[in-house]
């Protein structure tokens, strides 16, 4: 009879797991939130310079840059804020600057804040994520263990701001 | 040794006016009794089986929480591990607490199937494990946390007290310590039984405080999460089974009840048997051998509950409990003066002819065990010669109700022995030694035994000696009934 109740308690328990594995691994943010930017800045390709609007009522991303050749449009320069993405910790924001088409440093605008340890997994995980956003020129950057709400909400927000800075 | 001999006193009529008793033995034929009774003993232990599967299966889902929560499949780093090992740690002994919460509050459905008795001795032994796997939690995500920010352990200790709703966790794992230590053997045996109670109530502030860390600190149960709605709803569930089982239905049973101290009467050296006046206590449901947790309110005893077997099926009107001097609190209770008042939690437990599932009935009482044994007897429906009994005694003081007891086994047709010695000393027995040598064995005092439900109450290591020799002769698991004496 114990056996039966372990027997099945193991075999149920490994059932649940295996959904819970199956459920894993959504995204940490929710929908980032809309292009809220009306009128794209730091276009390339046109040798002019962009400088960045917000539009509707909130505060979106703001940018601003050159392109420096008319031609390729590969080397891009300015400064590109990306979208706010919420997250449950509060909204998280970067800005790009880009010298020449390359992402010379990331900075954070808005950082996750709010509740228990918060602020101090954003102290912690921005420097990470600077640097690897840095070497590999791209939001396609792991994230940090334990910082998984700041490191989607940063490489969400670090891909649209790379997408304003058309690189 | 053993006396086939019915008492020779002349039979008082048991008290407590019980229940009017057929004279005719049941219709229903010995096997049909037996296939019927095999039958209600497959759905018990079918849900027994259910709800200690559920229990896992809750601690499973406790691990689910962590592994459907965002982040869990890429684990980075040392301590990423870290962190991680120490929230599914902190998940499932949180989930365990629970399950040990429900198992100490005496839920109807837990007692009825799987006994009160049992529910304790599971509860006892998630004790230790819980406690562990809560200081690994902490542990593990203090130097996790550590690891992550580079940190020593004592820099992050001191950085996640002041993090919000910690030092309220901290507390919470502090009163957790203390609730398991004192429960130690060891230690409750030093402990008055009022101080180890208090202590442990204090798991109940525990479990409170311990909340808002996991809700506000932790990201597995952040807001707007299934996981944060089924771990509160859990919570509820447990603490709302708590509240309306081991709170609530006890104050509503004493208040439709109104019981109140009759009579107390000695009948034996440090035995007392206290007669009780209520209403419509036959309808408290209380089956012959069943206990309630009696709490008598006068002046010197309200502050002490104690469990005690009714030693009489209730009436109408009138139940009767009989308590020997096991402790300091239960010593009082021969003091207690008529027309207190009483209040009562249960009846529970399940050493009764529900349990049963076999045609025949064995049992067995030492001492002041044979409190249950005379009330179960009572209530049973019996064929002459279904039932056989032993009552033992270290003396012939000891022989408390045994002329009740003996008088129902007369008018049921039940066989009866007595053996009244001190244990063997030769040997580690239930016996007297003189039976030893005799060679007397539970098969030849029983000769149906595997085909008997055995019975079994006394002191703890003596019921255990029955107990043992009856696995050892083969008596199936679900046979065997034991009371345990110790709360």
């Amino acid at each position: 009879m114990r056996a039966r109740v372990v027997t099945g308690g193991i075999l149920s328990s490994i059932a649940v797991l295996v959904i819970g594995w199956q459920l894993g691994g959504q995204p940490a943010v929710t929908a980032p939130a809309q292009q809220r930017t009306t009128s794209g800045s730091g276009t390339s390709g046109t040798g002019t310079s962009g400088s960045g609007s917000t539009g509707g009522t909130s505060a979106g991303s703001t940018g601003s840059g050159t392109s420096g050749s008319s031609a390729g449009g590969s080397a891009t320069s300015g400064t590109f804020a990306g979208d706010t993405t919420e997250t449950q910790y509060g909204p998280v924001q970067v800005q790009i600057t880009v010298a020449n088409g390359k992402i010379t440093d990331v900075t954070a605008l808005q950082l996750t804040d709010q509740g228990g340890r918060s602020v101090q997994i954003s102290q912690q995980a921005a420097p990470i994520l600077r640097q690897e956003a840095l070497q590999a020129q791209s939001a396609q950057i792991q994230s940090v263990s334990g910082a998984t709400f700041t490191s989607e909400g940063y490489t969400t927000s670090l891909q649209s701001a790379i997408d304003k800075a058309g690189l | 040794m053993i006396d086939t001999a019915r008492p020779t006193r002349p039979l008082p009529t048991p008290s407590g006016d019980g229940r009017p008793r057929s004279p005719v033995p049941p219709a229903e034929s010995l096997a049909d009794a037996a296939r019927r009774r095999r039958r209600a003993g497959r759905r018990r232990s079918a849900t027994t089986d259910l709800l200690g599967i559920l229990a896992w299966v809750s601690a499973a889902v406790a691990v689910t929480l962590w592994l459907a929560a965002p982040g869990s499949h890429t684990v980075v780093g040392i301590g990423g591990w870290l962190t991680d090992a120490g929230i599914v740690a902190g998940l499932v002994a949180t989930d365990l607490v629970l399950v040990m919460l429900v198992l100490a509050a005496r839920v109807p459905l837990v007692d009825r199937t799987f006994g009160q008795d049992n529910a304790i001795a599971v509860h006892r032994s998630l004790g230790k494990p819980v406690l562990y796997l809560l200081l690994a939690h902490g542990a593990l995500l203090t130097l996790g946390y550590g690891a992550s920010a580079g940190t020593g352990p004592i820099a992050e200790t001191i950085a996640l007290f002041s993090t919000p709703d910690m030092p309220l966790a901290f507390l919470g794992l502090g009163l957790f310590v203390a609730v398991v230590v004192s429960s130690l053997v060891a230690v409750r045996r030093r402990l008055p039984y009022e101080a180890w109670h208090v202590i442990h109530l204090l798991s109940y502030a525990a479990v409170g405080v311990a909340l808002p860390h996991m809700l506000s600190v932790g990201s597995v149960l952040a807001q707007g999460t299934w996981q944060r709605v089924y771990w509160i709803a859990l919570y509820v569930l447990a603490l709302g089974l708590i509240a309306v089982y081991r709170f609530a239905m006890p104050i509503v049973v004493t208040l439709r009840h109104r019981i109140r101290v009759v009579g107390v009467e000695r009948i034996a050296p440090g035995v007392v048997s206290i007669h009780l006046a209520g209403s419509d206590l036959d309808r408290l449901g209380a089956a012959g051998g069943q206990y309630g947790v009696w709490r008598f309110w006068t002046a010197k005893t309200w502050w002490h509950a104690h469990p005690v077997s009714f030693s009489a099926v209730p009436g109408r009107g009138r139940a009767r409990i009989t308590v020997r001097d096991l402790g300091a609190g239960s010593g009082r209770l021969g003091r207690i003066t008529p027309g207190a008042f009483v209040s009562l939690g249960g009846p529970y437990g399940l050493f009764t002819s529900r349990a049963r599932t076999a045609p025949y009935l064995a049992l067995v009482a030492s001492g002041i065990g044979i409190t249950p044994v005379r009330s179960l007897l009572e209530d049973t429906d019996l064929r002459p010669g279904e039932a056989t009994l032993l009552l033992r005694g270290t003396d012939a003081d000891q022989q408390y109700l045994w002329h009740e007891t003996g008088a129902l086994a007369e008018s049921t047709g039940s066989v009866l022995y007595t053996m009244i010695g001190h244990r063997a000393r030769s040997r580690e027995s239930w016996m007297t030694e003189q039976d030893v040598e005799r060679g007397v064995t539970l098969r030849s005092v029983f000769p149906r035994l595997l085909e008997s439900d055995l019975y079994v109450c006394g002191p703890r290591a003596w019921s255990d000696l029955v107990v043992r020799e009856a696995r050892l002769a083969g008596v199936p698991e679900h046979q065997i009934h034991q009371e345990r004496f110790e709360s």
